[in-house]
């Protein structure tokens, strides 16, 4: 899979390491080149193989340069759920990138995104739902 | 010092009687005039000239409250039932168009997430008021 | 109508000033407490302090009998979600958002979002200040209205002159003067222009250099 991911914090350079391990062809975007020292798991794991651009996820130009014509999937992941939403709606509806997903913190934006048809998470919602089911004791069964 | 002609809000809280009864009494002592204001706060889902029957007769219901309880002190005062957005400015613009030289507001111990607060109604009024003002607080701690 | 304004910058504030103006009734939902103050002092209680791209805010402000909702904050993501929330969430028959990358025009389009774009609102102010007769900025464009921004050069000849010395276009309302350091007038006829003013009016995009000449007076 080539697989385009916006945002390079913990979550998106885990996410990249993971599918770069697997095969994948990952390229990952973050309007600060600082971001990408996450990316580097030195001694401990797999180096990252794949590309590292430094430009901002919701501008269509930066975008095309870091390959998304040729993505098969899209992942949003900065810490600013508007930006994913954007990010995610030029994804969908501009580059017509076949598999778009979308961190959003907010659950009630979530919602209304999903019902748009953009795959949104919500951490927010399933954080809060885990630790509800931990303590009431659903999770260890 | 004298005071001739007083604005005093109410708001349908046990401090109103008390704050209506200072008010006649010094409005009394210098033949004064007294307007007892009462504002409906609208919501900005409803527009600002809606008529919330509920609001309206809970107002009038305050309203009549405060002219008995003047009766009592043998006085007639004038009530205002007032509609707006927030009645921090309402108050100010009432008390300037009046030419009030006093606002006596009336206020309850509140606690707000655990802490003491004047809410936002007061620190406006102090702060933006064309005259003298008054808060009076009801001792009711125990 | 009924009009929410998300974003109380100067393009909210004069928007919501022009709306104000003509008879609508507005509220100007701002992040920043003290803006929300200032707004308040000077247009009476007609914003909000909350964040725009909430539901829970815009059900706050009544988004729900809104005839339109403008987004006009400084980041094209924060105004496309207003705009969407509220289409989607309030059913706001009408929804506009000010953009300032050009370029996203056609996705805002798609999404069902009128657009207009002072994106260029910058750069204009950077030839204004090289090119003297460039007087006039854009600061937004509204269904064939517009809002503008037209500095007193130097040279005019209008400098000293009083603004009921002008026959100004009928179909354009000066809103305000900017000066120095935040001193702002709002027009009166015995108003004289100084060197440095910058006018803020509405106006018509037929008339926009009509009002700028009478104003600059070449």
């Amino acid at each position: 899979m080539n697989v385009l991911i916006v945002g390079c914090g913990r979550v998106g350079a885990w996410l990249a390491r993971l599918l770069d391990a697997d095969g994948h062809q990952v390229t990952v975007l973050d309007t600060d080149a600082y971001s990408f020292r996450r990316l580097r798991f030195p001694g401990l794991l797999n180096e990252f193989k794949g590309t590292a651009l430094v430009g901002n996820g919701i501008d269509q130009d930066t975008l095309k340069k870091a390959g998304i014509e040729q993505a098969d999937v899209f992942i949003a992941l900065t810490q600013g759920d508007n930006r994913n939403i954007m990010a995610s709606q030029i994804a969908k509806h501009i580059f017509k990138v076949p598999r778009v997903i979308c961190r959003i913190y907010d659950p009630l934006r979530q919602e209304l995104y999903s019902n748009l048809g953009i795959g949104a998470i919500s951490p927010t919602a399933i954080f809060a739902d885990l630790l509800k089911a931990q303590l009431e004791g659903k999770a260890e069964k | 010092m004298e005071f001739h002609r007083i604005l005093v809000t109410v708001n349908g809280t046990e401090v109103d009687d008390e704050t209506v009864r200072l008010a006649c009494r010094l409005a009394k002592k210098d033949k004064g005039k007294i307007w007892a204001v009462y504002v409906i706060a609208v919501r900005r889902a409803l527009p600002l000239n809606a008529e919330i029957e509920s609001e309206i007769k809970k107002a009038e219901a305050i309203l009549d409250h405060t002219e008995s309880i003047a009766e009592e002190e043998e006085f007639t005062l004038e009530t205002d039932l007032l509609q707006a957005r927030e009645p921090g400015p309402t108050i100010v613009d009432e008390a300037a168009e009046r030419e009030a030289d006093l606002i006596l507001m009336g206020i309850e111990y509140k606690k707000r997430f655990g802490q003491f607060s004047l809410g936002s109604v007061v620190p406006y009024v102090l702060e933006n008021a064309p005259c003298r003002v008054i808060l009076y607080q009801q001792y009711n701690r125990k | 109508m009924y009009i929410v304004v998300i974003g109380g910058g100067k393009v909210g504030y004069y928007l919501a000033k022009a709306l104000l103006g003509e008879g609508h009734e507005v509220l100007i939902i701002e992040k920043d407490a003290g803006v929300c103050e200032e707004i308040n002092e000077e247009l009476g209680s007609i914003s909000l302090r909350g964040d725009g791209c909430e539901a829970a805010t815009l059900a706050e402000a009544g988004t729900e009998r809104a005839d339109m909702l403008i987004a006009v904050t400084g980041d094209d993501e924060d105004n496309l979600v207003s705009c969407q929330v509220s289409k989607h969430k309030f059913n706001v028959p009408r929804t506009i958002a000010r953009l300032k990358n050009p370029q996203n025009e056609t996705l805002f389009k798609m999404l069902g979002i009128d657009v207009t774009i002072s994106s260029t609102n910058v750069i204009l102010e950077h030839i204004e200040e090289e090119v003297p007769t460039h007087a006039l900025t854009h600061l937004l464009v509204l269904e064939g209205q517009e809002i503008v921004e037209i500095k007193i050069p130097p040279e005019a000849s209008t400098v000293g002159k009083a603004i009921r010395d002008f026959s100004l276009p009928p179909d354009s309302k000066l809103l305000l003067i900017a000066r120095e350091k935040g001193k702002n007038v709002v027009p009166a006829p015995n108003t004289i222009l100084a060197v440095g003013d910058r006018i803020i009016a509405l106006t018509t995009h037929d008339t926009e250099e009509k009002l700028r000449d009478i104003l600059v007076g070449d």
